[in-house]
């Protein structure tokens, strides 16, 4: 309760690097909430950012399930949050080819008794395998899945994907028309730009709080998970898997028991995202979509679910951030040198607007691509994340297990970031 | 299509597997980790080829039907394959204070950069080298066995370098380094080997032939962006099979992977529904079993 008694002192005993997250999250949101009320985002559109936002953090939950927790590399992230997503779209949507038109609970249950289901299957060969092979693996897995659903029309389509998925509170009573049932709301913050609120408005509303809900769920119980005896060995597994082993723990069950409870969280965003997106194709699975969430995990600080959050936030940040960047900033720089220049030998001077040329082609080059750009930024975020703080922005406060913990040569104690523990604070 | 052709094309693509995975296998035994972005460094070898080959031309004269000018690409292929990896090494993954498990991370990053970087200076789309397409080579095709002039150049040429290797490691003061390096570094530091140094050289062999498979892949398929990142999953299905660390397991392991992959769509002819679209889920499958069954490889993997 410090922060509400006491916000002065909170901040104070913020460590910087919590400082700057908080300042980043409340800048983005004043961003958002600034186009927002000045009608340069759709309100529509800004909650449904919020929403992936919500999406990602999820995925980053599952992710740090088995690699925060558990140390397992599970490059399939994509693979299960699709299984999720295709098991409720086959279950609801009108095209779909197998059965459609069910109440998009069914497909929830559906969606994770999928991702459960595979996730045991393929964690009874890979996860007794040593870390490196299970990366592997996981990502054949995640290719193979794909080619499945690429190419196995008869059940999903194929590349065209599923469309008229209902939307999640489809057939519930009251929050089915609950979009329809809203007044228009015309809201003048800026005069001379309203803001109309309207059916798809209230819909994203819906859709927010749904993600909402399942994030403060997931979040409980992986607090609880996490702090519980059965967390604690995961954590000894990640530190030294053979310490574990010679404590007479099953490390293969509990490594299952963590895949498939991450690989379900992960199916959740998946069925979240077709009833968010109402559309789902093959595009899904994409293994960048699989680094996003890695990049989310490892920047946010692995095994810490503040820092999951964080690195949602920063997930958007990227790949809306270029989009809007793009959109925003001129297509093509233009120099020209100045006049007084002719003073300059010829020779300089051509070289001069060699460089000049060179740099507006590769702006507009940078501008014109923002896939590859986002990709560009994707790989080098890891890269310096990997170099400069591995152990994530936001670690894990107050851990009594950490990787190296049992191995005095190597020291990889989280010496960074990490507050004095003081006694009446939370440990997440 | 016979069953013979069939197995022509896996030798092809078995040659260029077998290329990739010795890069793979050597950066596992000596720099201790999976690189994801071994892929990536053939696209690299593939363009950097693909550029040299529109500045030279064909000039002139041709031998087994590709133009000299291609080999000059391909030469430049292989140097810029290997000075990127090189460059990588000493920028990323040196001065990185990480386990292997943290360097594989960032060999992701690594992959990402490089693609993302071919992308923004050749766009994403296929391209050729733009050299004609032979007709297949006559005398064989009674057989039933169509295989052009530029198949058998892929073929020779892979053995020329794989051969090249073997008396490399086997007969050279670099070769036996490396194999020391291999199975102990911190043995092979004490007795005196300077380990940088063998890694640097490690890295130029292993991404040097990876460039070297990127430029044949282009030649056999097309050439783009994301080329090496398709085929990296054979590649470790490749070097699994193989026993990973193994160098000659891992070629062992690419012939026997390159062959399954090409002789997929024997099974739909013998009325397994198993398309072509499938071929490299048959090998992700194999290397799953693999792991299981041997997870050594065939070759034991104690050699190197």
């Amino acid at each position: 309760m410090s922060r509400l008694t006491d916000p002065r002192g909170h901040w104070d005993r913020l460590t910087r690097a919590e400082r700057g997250v908080a300042g980043f999250v409340v800048a983005l949101l004043a961003l958002l909430f600034y186009g927002f009320v000045t009608g340069g985002f759709g309100p529509a559109y800004v909650l449904y950012l919020v929403g992936l936002v919500g999406m990602y953090v999820l995925l980053s939950f599952g992710l740090n399930v088995q690699w925060g927790y558990t140390g397992l590399i599970n490059f399939s992230v994509a693979a299960f949050f699709g299984l999720g997503a295709y098991g409720t779209a086959l279950l609801t949507a009108d095209s779909s080819p197998i059965a459609g038109g069910f109440n998009p609970l069914v497909g929830l249950v559906v969606g994770l008794a999928l991702a459960a289901v595979v996730a045991y299957v393929v964690g009874v060969p890979t996860l007794r395998l040593r870390a490196d092979y299970l990366a592997i693996a996981s990502l054949g897995l995640a290719e193979v899945i794909r080619a499945l659903v690429l190419n196995e029309r008869r059940w999903t389509n194929g590349s065209a994907g599923l469309r008229g998925i209902p939307g999640f509170f489809e057939g519930w009573p009251l929050l089915d028309r609950f979009p329809e049932l809203m007044p228009g709301l015309r809201v003048v913050v800026v005069p001379g730009s309203p803001i109309v609120l309207q059916e798809p408005f209230w819909q994203a509303v819906l859709n927010v709080t749904l993600v909402f809900v399942f994030v403060a769920a997931s979040y409980l119980v992986l607090r609880r998970v996490h702090r519980s005896p059965w967390g604690r060995v995961l954590r000894t597994i990640r530190a030294d898997e053979d310490l574990a082993e010679a404590l007479g723990k099953d490390t293969y069950a509990f490594k299952m028991q963590a895949f498939v409870l991450g690989s379900v969280i992960m199916a959740l965003a998946g069925v979240f995202y077709a009833h968010l997106n109402l559309f789902v194709s093959p595009g899904d699975f994409e293994p960048i979509n699989t680094f996003y969430v890695w990049i989310a995990v490892i920047l946010g600080g692995s095994g810490s679910n503040r820092g999951a959050m964080f690195g949602g936030f920063v997930i958007i940040a990227i790949r809306e951030g270029t989009r809007f960047l793009g959109a925003l900033l001129p297509d093509a720089l233009r120099f020209t040198l100045p006049g007084a220049l002719s003073v300059l030998p010829d020779g300089l001077l051509a070289a001069l607007a060699g460089a000049l040329s060179l740099v507006e082609s590769t702006y507009a080059t940078v501008v014109g691509n923002f896939a590859s750009t986002r990709l560009l930024a994707v790989g080098l975020l890891i890269i310096l994340v990997m170099r400069y703080r591995p152990e994530g922005v936001l670690p894990p406060q107050r851990e009594l297990i950490w990787t190296g913990v049992a191995d005095d040569t190597t020291r990889a104690d989280p010496d960074s970031g990490v507050r004095e523990a003081r006694g009446g604070g939370s440990d997440e | 299509m016979s069953v013979l052709e069939y197995v022509a094309n896996g030798v092809i693509y078995s040659s260029i597997i077998v290329l990739a995975s010795i890069g793979l296998s050597l950066v596992y035994s000596i720099a201790g980790f999976a690189n994801f972005a071994h892929g990536d460094t053939m696209t690299v070898g593939a363009y950097a080829a693909l550029v040299t080959f529109g500045l030279v031309g064909g000039l002139g004269s041709e031998i087994l039907g590709l133009p000299l000018g291609f080999f000059a690409a391909l030469v430049v292929g292989i140097a810029v394959a290997a000075v990127v990896a090189v460059v990588t090494h000493r920028l990323v993954y040196e001065p990185l204070d990480a386990g292997s498990i943290g360097l594989l991370i960032t060999s992701i990053g690594v992959a990402f950069v490089y693609r993302s970087l071919i992308r923004l200076g050749f766009g994403a789309d296929f391209t050729e080298f733009g050299i004609q397409v032979l007709r297949p080579i006559d005398w064989l095709l009674p057989y039933g066995v169509r295989v052009t002039l530029h198949d058998v150049a892929i073929v020779l040429t892979a053995g020329v370098l794989v051969a090249a290797l073997h008396v490399l490691l086997q007969s050279t003061d670099l070769g036996r380094k490396m194999r020391a390096t291999a199975d102990n570094p911190d043995l092979a530091r004490v007795s005196g080997i300077r380990t940088r140094r063998i890694k640097l050289w490690m890295w130029v062999i292993g991404a040097g032939l990876a460039g070297a498979g990127g430029v044949f892949l282009g030649l056999y398929n097309q050439i783009s962006p994301r080329m090496g990142f398709d085929i990296l999953l054979v590649v470790f299905a490749a070097v699994i099979l193989g026993g990973i660390g193994s160098v000659y397991g891992a070629m062992l392991g690419a012939f026997l992977i390159g062959l399954v992959v090409r002789m997929t769509p024997l099974l739909s002819d013998v009325g397994i529904p198993i398309g072509i679209d499938y071929a490299k889920a048959i090998a992700f499958v194999i290397m799953v079993a693999v792991l299981l069954v041997r997870p050594n490889g065939i070759a034991g993997g104690t050699e190197s």
